[in-house]
């Protein structure tokens, strides 16, 4: 599993679809994006059976949302826990990690599988 | 030479790109775009002080709020502009359309798009224009998405001018505590 991340509106999605040769239906059935919410409103054992399950995408895509203050809501402050919690529980779990940020990759791991994976998507 | 210099608040990124400007050969002079608006007597006070600093390095200041395109640069230059994030809400907030219209619909979109080519074609002008052109801009996009209304806006037209001018760029460098991380360019520098 290829696990992008980066900022709000960075061109994760893009990046990716280019990098592989995807068009939107190949998306739709391999990939998953805005995996943060999916963490929202669970608890932290919880989070490994998601991540779990969402690892068997080809692709999985996740916000940043950890950068800014920390949140005056409570529930605001638990779902941003979850997403970071999520995000180091699909990095362990992917093969490849990237982080886009202004369109441009940068491999945090497993940059070879990538390429293997590029050439055969 | 195009660079693009990205980093979160005070992470080090205007001084990084000004070293980074001085580094670079040529002996053209060197200017720096100004974009922040002076608002008010202490701003204009800090942007003095700063004018007579950025003099003591060897750069002629000019100010340009918007219509960067419309500025003309002397020959061979080495221009420096700081910073994106600005010159983006001088753009946007002083633009002559409304964006009450409940955020998140078609007109945003468009002004989204009809801004950031347009501010891409000043980019691209400036460019043609000078020897080394490094610009300054902003990792705002890391804090959540719950933005509404202008702001999201605002968010998405930076986002998309970074996306654009990190094209473009023959180096795109993002800093983090003062330290450059090159995401695109010769990893060496």
């Amino acid at each position: 599993m290829i696990f992008v991340t980066g900022p709000l509106f960075a061109g994760k999605q893009e990046y990716i679809m280019e990098a592989l040769g995807w068009d939107e239906s190949d998306f739709e059935t391999f990939a998953v994006r805005d995996v943060q919410d999916l963490a929202a409103d669970l608890k932290t054992d919880q989070l490994p059976a998601l991540a779990d399950r969402l690892a068997e995408k080809k692709v999985v895509i996740a916000t940043e949302i950890g950068g800014g203050v920390v949140p005056v809501d409570p529930a605001d402050r638990r779902n941003r826990e979850s997403a970071g919690r999520l995000a180091c529980l699909l990095a362990e779990r992917a093969d490849t990690v990237i982080r886009v940020c202004c369109g441009l990759p940068r491999f945090l791991k497993g940059r070879e599988v990538f390429q293997g994976f590029d050439e055969d998507p | 030479m195009f660079t693009l210099v990205i980093g979160g608040s005070a992470s080090g990124k205007s001084d990084y790109a000004e070293r980074h400007v001085l580094s670079l050969k040529g002996d053209g002079p060197r200017i720096y775009i100004a974009t922040m608006e002076p608002f008010g007597e202490e701003a204009q006070a800090r942007i003095a002080r700063h004018h007579a600093m950025r003099r003591d390095r060897g750069f002629e200041t000019i100010e340009c709020y918007r219509k960067a395109g419309t500025v003309r640069l002397p020959k061979g230059c080495n221009v420096l502009l700081e910073d994106l994030g600005n010159l983006a809400a001088n753009e946007l907030f002083g633009a002559d359309f409304s964006l009450t219209d409940n955020g998140t619909n078609p007109c945003t979109d468009d002004i989204c798009a009809l801004l950031s080519e347009r501010i891409t074609a000043d980019i691209d002008s400036l460019r043609s224009q000078c020897s080394h052109l490094t610009i300054v801009t902003n990792e705002v996009f890391s804090g959540g998405k719950e933005y509404e209304g202008e702001t999201l806006t605002y968010l998405r037209l930076l986002a998309a001018l970074n996306r654009k001018l990190a094209a473009r760029a023959d180096l795109v460098v993002e800093v983090v505590c003062g330290l450059p991380d090159v995401l695109k360019g010769p990893k060496t520098l």
